[in-house]
């Protein structure tokens, strides 16, 4: 017994370290490569050498930080509606079944329609209402994947909250709006968290509606990354260095997160 | 009592309205016209012209083929490894934190960034893995015929097995003590408890992972756009960046959101399909 | 009816009847023909903002060093340029074309586009002002360069700078090697055949599926004897010269090239050259003074590369033109601009800062010749840019070169025969610039 438990244990172990591995191993070669020369970049197995920082101070110069700041503000302004939106729309149709059991997939459908056939009628909406410098094109583009998730999430969330707290809320005189948020609400707010995540690297992640609908030479960060891969070549160095300054805060973001977002989405029993 | 009801689901419904409803419809009408990006004024309606030419279009095919494939196997390969992990994990006494906040980091890359550094990494003469795959005497063309797809969905999972632990490893913390202590009682071995006790309690979360998953990756686009555009030939074109090429390339808008719809109509007619047998083994 | 019911109901009406009206709006772009000021000769107290947008490349950063010096002849222009890598380029220049307000007053346009965008009424005709500038000297600009901007006859662009393809060889290995710069296309199959060796690879090829390996083949097909188009503008890419170069192509590519390079594209070559991995390439002939840049990636070869125009003489072209959009803000400000940017004196500053030449004088300019990068790459660049042709002519431009693009790279691939990828290439041609 206490040998399969041993087996078990050391597979487990050596499971562990070779994702670990998996994981880190592009990352580190990444910061490795933000720290090299052009010459350098060429050689592959070149580990110990003089970092340079001149690809660093390229993107910063480059205006990296600020296209991570306009990322950052479309994310939550997206997130942050849909989770208000979301959150009282799920409650609904969990409470009261609307739209019945068909709008709980038919949700996800909108996932599914590629951004390049969608990103002009988005466009003309914006032109016609005199919004293309603005923010809102984009923020509305993010909303159209954003949403959905969040809401349908958010339904297996409200789900498992049971009726009778709600009841018990009402037989004790507070108001339907009032019950939901201060007894149903609180119970799905570590739902709520998670699926804020989700919904935020979703909106951090789009390159493509971020392109076409952001306001003229206020690139986001997807873009601005994208930008290295100019007509006279990747320019890796550069480009490393401004991986790396997107990763890495969501990173350090992550390891105070990920216990809350573990709790939440078990918390909400994950439900269809 | 229906006005609350109503009050509540009207913000989702009207942003839904305005961020999906107005274009889905918008786009619908373009689909059925004639529509470039060339186009002087007005289109012409054409009718479902651009549907039948779709439909009977080899390369679509071959795109939605491409995509399925793709999706098939990324999705495959990051549950299983998914959930490995993730029971792994859930046993890890040491390092919690550490650990699971560095495995969830691909996550948050932006797509176009993986590719791109993807595409370096696995470079023959520039990139790490090439050359260590050198100094044991494996030579392998990681974008060349036959391997491109696979080698797209490995960048897939890299990407997103995080994902999956993540909603798997939520999954089994809350999963009840209560079965798997019986089981362990009556003398079962781990296989046993794992496969009659643990995965059918999973199951419910197995799905929404694998459903949500799936249908992120069907829009696969970025790794494509970084590596090898839809090469060799035509084996990594996958359906959004057919579209993409059709509708912004080369300008056909109109003939580019047929495409999509047809996609639409696939994918709704699979999930319909797959939520009435799911809800028919769950009322067993 | 329900409630509910009733309330979906009006929602669609209400997104129907929004979706309809917005529709209206759908092609918006220009619905008349356009016309210019056709004013050629802009006063230096003009006022206005020029808003550029371009494509991120080393003479877009040329452009922007000269801007200050454009501001001492008009100092009431602002210039703003934005630069994009190519395809968002393409993508947001496409984008602002839909909308009748303007978002670019000036712009570049790739050869492929040409016609599309005069097709669509997108661009305002230049004769008028081309004709009436004082000591502009058009006749001076490069001919294939000028045939890229001429669209039935009429001219919509003026040229940025050219992307013509040449040659791009170590001087020191083919030394070593005893060979001389191939001139036909059997020597340069032999030549680099010969200059492979254990650790190093005779030429560093771009196979990627879609513009790269049509671009690189070309060539291959011109040194072939062959052409893409003939005298009409039918497609000639089914010919025995085509399957030749093809086959050649293929050979240079199993026996000569670097190990799993199918999908390599400009930079994989671009730095396997520079880092002594590979011999040559076939590149843009601008990239000559980045090889030999010593502060760039090719570190301690710099200096060993030179340029040579391709066997047979002939060669791939590609060219970047100045173009005002009809939905232009300020077009007689943007032709200010675009105007000074393409004169005698300012192209000659534009070359000794590294950037393409777009004028036969600036090429024999003795200051130019005397800059730095040596007289040999001035005489390549004449050379080469005295007989090149584009990928593409007509409508369709882009869908034309990505079909091709993709049979070409089956063909390699080996998923299909030399000549099915070819009839196959020759038939999408046919099909999409019918």
């Amino acid at each position: 017994m206490t040998k399969g438990v041993n087996a078990l244990a050391a597979a487990r172990i050596l499971l562990l370290s070779a994702a670990a591995v998996v994981v880190a191993f592009p990352l580190l070669w990444v910061a490795i490569a933000s720290l090299k020369s052009p010459a350098q970049l060429n050689d592959p197995g070149l580990i110990l050498f003089l970092p340079n920082l001149e690809n660093w101070a390229r993107v910063l110069e480059a205006g990296i930080l600020n296209a991570a700041g306009r990322s950052a503000f479309v994310a939550t302004v997206t997130v942050a509606f849909s989770v208000v939106a979301g959150s009282m729309g799920a409650y609904a149709i969990s409470a009261y079944k609307a739209g019945g059991s068909a709008t709980r997939f038919g949700i996800l459908a909108a996932q599914v329609l590629p951004p390049a056939v969608l990103v002009f009628p988005f466009l003309t909406m914006a032109y016609a209402l005199n919004i293309n410098n603005t923010y809102v094109p984009i923020i509305f583009a993010h909303l159209s994947f954003v949403l959905p998730v969040i809401t349908w999430f958010l339904i297996g969330f409200f789900d498992a909250v049971p009726r009778s707290l709600e009841e018990q809320a009402r037989v004790d005189g507070f108001s339907r709006f009032a019950a939901f948020r201060l007894v149903v609400l609180p119970q799905v707010l570590p739902g709520i968290g998670a699926a804020a995540i989700f919904g935020f690297t979703l909106s951090w992640n789009d390159m493509f509606y971020g392109l076409i609908l952001a306001p003229p030479r206020e690139t986001i960060l997807p873009v601005a990354i994208s930008a290295f891969n100019t007509f006279r070549g990747v320019e890796l160095g550069a480009m490393s260095a401004a991986i790396i300054i997107a990763v890495v805060p969501v990173v350090i973001a992550s390891f105070f997160i990920q216990r809350r977002l573990v709790q939440g989405i078990s918390g909400g029993a994950v439900k269809f | 009592m229906t006005r609350f009801r109503w009050g509540m689901l009207a913000p989702v419904l009207a942003a839904t309205g305005v961020a999906v409803g107005f274009p889905l419809a918008y786009a619908f009408y373009l689909s059925l016209t004639d529509y470039k990006l060339t186009s002087r004024g007005a289109p012409d309606f054409v009718g479902l012209e651009n549907y039948l030419f779709v439909l009977s279009d080899a390369r679509m095919w071959n795109a939605f083929g491409n995509t399925a494939t793709y999706v098939a196997v990324a999705v495959t390969v990051q549950t299983v490894l998914g959930l490995a992990i993730a029971l792994a994990l859930q046993k890890q006494q040491w390092a919690r934190d550490v650990t699971r906040a560095m495995l969830l980091a691909p996550m948050f890359i932006t797509p176009i960034a993986v590719g791109l550094t993807f595409r370096f990494l696995l470079n023959d003469q520039l990139g790490a893995i090439p050359a260590v795959l050198r100094s044991i005497g494996i030579s392998y063309d990681f974008f060349g015929p036959s391997n491109a797809l696979l080698t797209l969905s490995f960048i897939d999972v890299w990407q997103w097995t995080p994902f999956m632990v993540l909603l798997l490893l939520a999954g089994l913390e809350s999963i009840p003590r209560q079965p798997l202590e019986a089981a362990r009682v009556d003398g079962a071995s781990a296989w046993y408890a794992f496969r009659r006790v643990v995965l059918p309690l999973l199951t419910p979360v197995l799905t929404v992972a694998v459903l949500l998953r799936s249908l992120d990756a069907l829009k696969v686009f970025e790794y494509v756009y970084a590596t090898t555009r839809g090469g060799p030939g035509t084996e990594t074109e996958t359906i959004q960046f057919f579209t993409y090429q059709t509708g912004i390339q080369f300008f056909r808008l109109g003939e580019a959101s047929a495409v999509a719809f047809v996609l639409l109509a696939i994918v709704l007619t699979f999930i319909v399909i797959l939520f009435r047998r799911l809800q028919r083994s769950a009322a067993r | 009816m329900s409630t509910r019911s009733r309330a979906l109901l009006s929602s669609v009406a209400l997104t129907a009847a929004l979706t309809l009206t917005i529709s209206g709006c759908a092609g918006s772009g220009p619905t008349e023909d356009p016309v210019s000021s056709g004013l050629g000769d802009i006063p230096t107290d003009t006022e206005g903002t020029v808003r550029i947008l371009m494509e991120s490349v080393p003479d877009t950063d040329i452009v922007t060093e000269l801007v200050g010096s454009f501001n001492e002849t008009y100092p009431g222009i602002e210039v703003e340029i934005e630069s994009l890598a190519f395809d968002q380029m393409r993508d947001k220049l496409i984008a602002s074309f839909q909308s009748s307000d303007p978002a670019y007053d000036l712009i570049v346009v790739d050869n492929p586009w040409m016609d599309d965008f005069v097709d669509a009424g997108f661009l305002e005709p230049l004769d008028a002002r081309i004709d009436s500038t004082t000591d502009y000297a058009p006749e001076d600009f490069f001919e294939p360069l000028v045939d890229i901007t001429d669209v039935d006859g009429v001219r919509y662009g003026v040229p940025f700078y050219n992307y013509a393809l040449g040659y791009l060889y170590r001087t020191d290995i083919y030394d070593e090697a005893g060979l001389e710069v191939p001139e036909t296309l059997d020597e340069l199959v032999s030549n680099v055949q010969a200059l492979t060796t254990s650790d190093r690879t005779g030429i560093a090829m771009q196979p990627q599926r879609g513009y790269k390996i049509f671009e690189e083949w070309a060539n291959w097909l011109f040194a072939a004897g062959g052409s893409i188009y003939d005298e009409s503008g039918a497609p000639t890419l089914d010919t025995p010269e085509a399957a030749a170069a093809l086959e050649a192509y293929i050979e240079s590519f199993t026996t000569a090239a670097p190990e799993n390079s199918s999908n390599w594209a400009f930079d994989e070559a671009f730095r396997s050259v520079s880092s002594g991995e590979s011999a040559s390439m076939i590149s843009y002939n601008w990239n000559l003074p980045g090889l030999n840049d010593p502060e760039g990636a090719s570190g301690d070869l710099a200096g060993s590369f030179a340029l040579a125009p391709m066997p047979g003489g002939k060669q791939v072209l590609g060219s970047w033109s100045w173009a005002i959009p009809v939905n232009s803000g300020n077009s007689d400000a943007a032709w200010a601009f675009s105007s000074w940017i393409t004169s005698s004196a300012v192209d000659i500053e534009r070359v000794i800062a590294g950037g393409a030449a777009i004028r036969e004088s600036t090429l024999s300019n003795a200051s130019v010749l005397e800059s730095g990068f040596g007289e040999d790459y001035y005489d390549a660049v004449i050379a080469i840019l005295s007989d090149a042709a584009p990928l593409s002519q007509g409508l369709g431009g882009e869908e034309m070169i990505q079909a091709v693009g993709t049979e070409l790279s089956e063909a390699v691939a080996g998923t299909k025969t030399v000549e099915q990828a070819l009839s196959d290439a020759q038939a999408a041609v046919e099909r999409i610039q019918r």
